[in-house]
């Protein structure tokens, strides 16, 4: 009888309107790495969190060690000794890195705080698994990589002998996942029993011993990492064969659509220029991917091309004309298009009606209003002739609230609004963020279509299976300047991580465009 | 030719409004407007229950006595039914002010403050410009609109939260206005040979033409004029600004979401300080009306007059919707009128508290809103996940599970 | 010289309420909520202590006017201020309620709190004292000491309008900046301000800390109710004068640490008390010719306000998470 350290038994969570999780049995061994895949929506997040006390199951019991448990909060599941780290980090931007360690279990005197013994065993810690952290350091500051590190270190302050880590490695840079992944064996050699949630093969495949699968809510299988294939997890990740190379054409670019030159724009939040003199050219009938690690400026980048942030010195010409200072709906009528990144901040109003949304960047379009009044039937034809178009789905179709539609038909009627006007260019981030794998097949498919039919797509993306799948070009951003050129049919993933994290640049970029230009 | 436009859409839009009013009504039971008058009903009643309480642990033996003046003080007398009317139509206007602000996502807490600047405007203008009663108005609204700015202004360009704004341009406003009469002989009854040096003459005893026209009601009560049409004729033009035209759509909004509505090219900014503009110039003529009636004389005060701060509950109860104030302010100034005849058994303060406790389960509304809202929603998923399982399929299995289309507070991505 | 001993005096006492009660906003919006209703808190305390005042004294006889049993004045006068205290917590519960469990929008229950205060305030005095007798004045047992006629410049600024809420108003000060800083509640208690879902992830239940942060914002309001019903000198008059917005104000401008919070709230007992006193002030403008100008100075401090938030806001830093109710399931 093998040793389970852990074992959740037919659980079953339900919300209002959908079964979370259907009758799942989860076994976790001890010192194993145990991956947990599945796609989006598949139940993984929500499996864990029961696991750690976030929520209570319907249905089903949870043993540790052979002996049943009940889990009604985080602290109980600490008191057992298993910790998360969650996919957003869970950390107080303001606080110190100590203090956010201690946060919840704080050494104290009378209510005092005694943070003296808590940073030596920090430090301690910290030399003994190899996660370098600075103690003093405010979360603000520090990057990704090192909050990550505070996280982990959260739970073996705790003493926490199961771990669970939720898609670990969305934010890191490949160099960072292989360190990520190291860590992992290292706590799992010392004795940890690990679980980790991702929908990333290419990890499972380094590092897991045993992988669950997980579709729609429901438990499909449990096999050896070292019994699986890539195309074996996949086909039971989504239940059919997954075409791993999105099909195109070659592109044909023809004359230059989108001139940026010498973009310089500041940054909200320090002191330094976010995007530091950067040049790049969208021609037409290409998809151009400005790649790099979150935080590097591209959002800057793409305020400052759509118009949501000044640029501050620099020019961006747009089909022939200077856009630089125009105002955003200037440039949507000169011809930009724009998904945008965050769905529920920018592109959509959630307490408006799907239809109130569809025409949020035409309204004012003599096609839809005469003398300030809104034609609500020519709102109404065009919302329904979108809907069927690309097949968005809500409750109450096109006088659905957008509030109660799921993320994927969301995103689709921001891409259907976006494509369907008319435009030059098209800008778009992270259109596929968050969506399933058939979501997320459509909207590539509608991009490759735009660049067909002769326009220019501008993509900045995070997911790195997109970035070597889907543009013609790819150019990486570092601290705010291009460093590097890439062919996605030449490069390799490792030398995408290389110029990602500025260990390689590519000297040509910083002459190039540089007219009196700063560095 | 933009305003013929106006108003033959204003005419379509009255016209389609009563055609399609018994379909609305027979409807009313699935639009989710049904589920925010039911809770606004509720918190009326439960109102009402606190107050007669509080009278039962005052006064025992006149608490009943109090409830029934409370309950048909409005419409004891023929006089007091005008009284109605003639209090409610300030009392919609600054309900408007403060409904049309929360409607773009604005909590114009200076209705007070623009109600007293624009009642000056309106006096000021009448005593001492000598200019009729519909130019007053003007002035009034045009006082209000700039006292309402202000605010905006401040939270457009600095971020300055305009619920604290607001408050301190309520006090600036009051003592401005103080100041300013103080100093202003011709404006005091003491220049026209009255006792009080605290209050103005009335601009109507001054300015004849200043007063608002009756057109021949005054036999019925000299408190009838045609302000409370004027109210209603405003509430029906914000509404149709707001539903109906790309304006309202814009300022809607904003008030949702800031940034989407940017991401769509509209001037946040610019619309903040419109939206509190006109928001301010509804609460000033509200000011306008109350004073020209020839019935009110303005006070140099050192406190703010309560009419702005009861627009809250008056936009509140009529869930900001334009035509639903028109109703909650004929309420609250019906029960307010009962308050007076409550005297002096009972301060009328109590119903400022019955007043304060139907705001304060407003809140709780928002909640129950939801409550039923999901509970509908939820018994309609079952139906349709059971009408799933149920339908018939062409070889025997099972169908596929229907993707999440509804995603609720509480269900992960 | 003796006019700028007057003006301290009176600035530290009209600082006094506006210290206690921007402090306690600071606790509230620390944890996560905006505390709109405090004007609201202050009326419900100053009337709570305003009527233990009026009780602990004898009504008739020889001893009209002392303290009932012959108690120590001070002790009174605690008991008072305790009484403040417990019915500001009570009825700051109700604002709790509604923002924190029921998630309703947090300016519409403070709003709700701040019309009725005045008018529970008035219909109960209506009620105890009689129709039309809406004031209740503030016994003479009350100030901590008074001063001679002829006082000196320290005379005046330490006996003058001395009330015991000014040394528990110091008092509260440090022990706020030790609390939020030093303990490992206010540690929490931040974290649920900054970042509710790291707060719950590590087992902090935020629903109770953020009741805390705003029971205790209440407590603290109602002390400075009866601080301003005290500052104002003529006793209850169910009105704090928007104190409770301006102490909303100064915590903004404090940037919502304790100290500089003293700073901003010195800064406009200065002009408040200016107003008052400025026809006594030789080198003041008088406004000759211009009636009440008392109008003018009444304005002041409020523009004051406007003047230095305007110039702040944009650098300020709030809590992150404020006013944003938390729900446990949105994770």
């Amino acid at each position: 009888m093998p040793d389970y350290v852990i074992e959740m038994l037919n659980i079953t969570k339900e919300f209002p309107g959908v079964i979370a999780n259907d009758d799942i049995t989860l076994k976790l061994k001890k010192n194993e790495i145990h991956a947990l895949l599945g796609e989006n929506g598949a139940g993984k997040s929500t499996l864990m969190s029961v696991l750690f006390g976030l929520y209570q199951p319907e249905k089903g019991t949870i043993k540790k060690n052979g002996e049943i448990v009940h889990i009604k909060n985080p602290n109980d599941a600490n008191a057992l000794g298993i910790g998360m780290v969650h996919q957003h980090f869970m950390l107080v931007d303001v606080f110190t890195v100590l203090e956010n360690i201690i946060l919840g279990v704080e050494p104290n005197k009378l209510g005092f705080l005694k943070k003296n013994e808590a940073r030596e065993k920090v430090v301690a810690l910290s030399k003994k698994y190899g996660l370098m952290v600075d103690p003093d350091a405010y979360v603000k500051d520090i990057t990704v990589g090192m909050q990550q590190r505070v996280e982990i270190l959260k739970m073996l302050y705790r003493e926490n002998e199961i771990l669970i880590f939720d898609e670990p490695t969305a934010v890191l840079t490949p160099q960072e996942i292989d360190e990520l992944m190291n860590i992992m064996r290292n706590l799992a050699k010392e004795g940890k029993s690990i679980l980790f949630i991702t929908h990333k093969l290419n990890e499972i495949m380094a590092v897991a011993d045993r992988v669950t699968v997980l579709r729609k809510g429901k438990y499909v299988a449990t096999i050896n990492v070292k019994d699986a294939t890539k195309e074996k997890l996949s086909k039971m990740m989504v239940g059919r064969s997954v075409n791993f190379n999105i099909e195109k054409e070659p592109s044909n670019p023809k004359e230059v659509v989108l001139e940026a030159r010498n973009l310089v724009i500041k940054s909200a939040t320090s002191h330094k220029m976010a995007v530091n003199n950067v040049s790049f050219d969208v021609h037409r009938g290409e998809i151009v991917c400005i790649a790099g690690i979150d935080g590097n400026g591209q959002t800057e980048l793409v305020y400052g091309v759509t118009g949501l942030e000044d640029i501050h010195s620099g020019s961006l010409i747009l089909d022939g004309h200077d856009i630089t200072h125009c105002t955003i709906r200037d440039r949507s009528k000169l011809g930009m298009s724009h998904i945008a990144e965050d769905r529920h901040k920018h592109g959509l109003i959630l307490d408006y009606s799907l239809e109130e949304n569809l025409v949020l960047q035409r309204y004012w379009q003599p096609e839809f209003q005469k003398n300030g009044f809104i034609k609500k039937g020519a709102v109404r034809a065009y919302a329904e002739r979108l809907i069927k178009k690309f097949d968005i789905r809500s409750g109450q179709g096109s006088i659905a609230a957008v509030r109660s539609m799921s993320g994927g038909n969301q995103q689709k009627a921001i891409v259907a609004r976006e494509i369907d006007k008319k435009h030059e260019l098209l800008v778009a981030v992270q259109p596929t963020r968050g969506l399933d794998i058939g979501a997320i097949e459509y909207i590539h498919k509608q991009l490759i279509i735009e660049r067909d039919k002769g326009y220019g797509v501008l993509l900045i993306s995070l997911e790195l299976d997109e970035v070597m799948d889907l543009p013609d070009r790819i150019l990486v951003i570092y601290e705010g300047k291009i460093v590097g050129e890439l062919d996605p049919k030449k490069t390799t993933f490792q030398e995408l991580g290389l110029y990602m994290s500025g260990a390689k640049r590519d000297p040509k970029y910083d002459v190039q465009f540089t007219e009196g230009g700063a560095k | 030719m933009k305003i013929k436009a106006f108003f033959a859409t204003c005419h379509a839009t009255i016209k389609k409004f009563f055609v399609n009013l018994w379909p609305n009504i027979k409807n009313l039971k699935t639009k989710r407007g049904f589920n925010s008058i039911l809770a606004s009903l509720f918190s009326i009643i439960i109102g009402i229950l606190v107050g007669l309480i509080l009278m039962l642990i005052i006064k025992p033996k006149d608490a009943f006595y109090g409830l029934s003046m409370m309950m048909s003080g409005g419409l004891s007398s023929v006089s007091n039914i005008f009284q109605v009317l003639y209090t409610t139509a300030p009392l919609m206007m600054t309900g408007l002010a403060v409904g049309f602000a929360f409607k773009t996502g604005l909590f114009n807490i200076g209705a007070a403050g623009q109600y007293t600047v624009g009642a000056f405007c309106a006096i000021f203008g009448a005593i001492i410009l000598k200019m009729p009663w519909y130019v007053d108005i003007l002035l009034a609204a045009l006082g209000g609109a700039v006292w309402g700015a202000i605010p905006g202004i401040f939270k457009a360009l600095r971020n300055v939260n305009e619920v604290i704004t607001s408050i301190m341009f309520n006090w600036i406003g009051l003592f401005l206005v103080d100041l300013i009469i103080a100093n202003t002989p011709k404006m005091l009854s003491t220049f026209y040979g009255g006792a009080d040096q605290s209050r103005t003459v009335d601009p109507v005893a001054v300015n004849l033409s200043s007063k608002l026209p009756s057109l021949g009601m005054e036999r019925l009560s000299p408190y009838m004029n045609v302000g409370i049409f004027i109210a209603i004729f405003l509430a029906i033009v914000m509404y149709i600004v707001l539903s109906k035209t790309t304006f309202g759509y814009e300022l809607k909004a904003c008030g949702y979401n800031k940034e989407s509505s940017k991401y769509a090219g509209i001037n946040a900014k610019r619309n903040i300080i419109l939206s509190m503009s006109i928001s301010g110039a509804l609460a000033g003529i509200g000011g306008a009306l109350t004073y020209l009636a020839g019935t009110s004389t303005m006070q140099v005060t050192k406190s703010i007059s309560p009419i702005g701060f009861n627009g809250i509950p008056v936009a509140l109860l009529g869930t900001s919707n334009p035509i639903g104030i028109i109703f909650s302010a004929l309420f609250i100034a019906y029960i307010q009128i009962g308050g007076n005849a409550m005297q002096p058994e009972f301060a009328t303060e109590v119903i400022d508290i019955v007043i304060s406790v139907i705001i304060y389960l407003s809140a709780f509304s928002l909640v129950f809103k939801q409550l039923i809202d999901r509970y509908l929603l939820d018994r309609k998923h079952k139906k349709d996940a059971r009408d799933l399982l149920n339908g018939p399929t062409a070889n025997g299995t099972p169908p596929e599970p229907v993707e999440a289309e509804i995603v609720k507070e509480g269900a992960p991505k | 010289m003796n006019i700028f001993g007057d003006l301290l005096s009176s600035m530290i006492v009209f600082a006094v309420p506006l210290i206690l009660v921007a402090l306690g906003a600071m606790f509230s919006e620390r944890s996560g909520t905006i505390n709109i209703a405090l004007e609201g808190i202050m009326i419900i305390g100053g009337l709570v202590a305003s009527l233990i005042f009026k009780f602990l004294t004898v009504q008739s006889g020889p001893l009209m006017g002392t303290p009932i049993w012959g108690l120590p004045s001070q002790l009174c006068v605690l008991i008072g201020i305790i009484g403040a205290a417990i019915a500001g917590g009570i009825y700051s519960f109700f604002l709790a309620f509604a923002s924190i469990r029921l998630k309703a929008d947090q300016t519409i229950g403070g709003t709700a709190l701040n019309i009725m205060a005045p008018a529970l305030a008035i219909v109960i005095t209506w009620a105890i004292q009689g129709q039309g007798q809406t004031a209740i004045y503030t016994p003479s047992w009350v100030p901590l000491a008074t001063a001679p006629m002829d006082a000196n410049f320290f005379e005046r600024v330490f006996l003058k309008s001395s009330y015991l809420t000014t040394p528990i108003c110091v008092l509260v000060i440090v022990a706020s900046w030790v609390i939020i800083y030093k303990t490992k509640f206010g540690l929490r208690l931040r974290s649920c301000g900054e970042n509710p879902a790291a707060a719950d992830s590590v087992g902090i239940n935020v629903y109770k800390m953020r009741y805390t942060g705003v029971m205790i914002s209440g407590a603290l309001a109602g002390i400075g109710g009866i601080a301003f019903t005290l500052a104002a000198g003529s006793g209850f008059a169910s009105t704090v004068a928007g104190y409770g917005f301006l102490a909303l104000a100064v915590m903004i401008f404090g940037n919502w640490q304790p100290l500089k919070i003293v700073l901003a709230a010195l800064l406009f007992a200065f002009f408040k008390s200016l107003s008052g006193m400025a026809s006594s002030i030789p080198f003041l403008p008088s406004f000759e010719g211009v009636k009440e100008s008392l109008y003018i100075y009444l304005m002041i401090p409020y523009i004051v306000t406007m003047i230095i938030l305007a110039l702040t806001s944009k650098k300020s830093r709030a809590p992150k998470a404020e006013g944003i109710p938390y729900d446990k399931s949105s994770r």
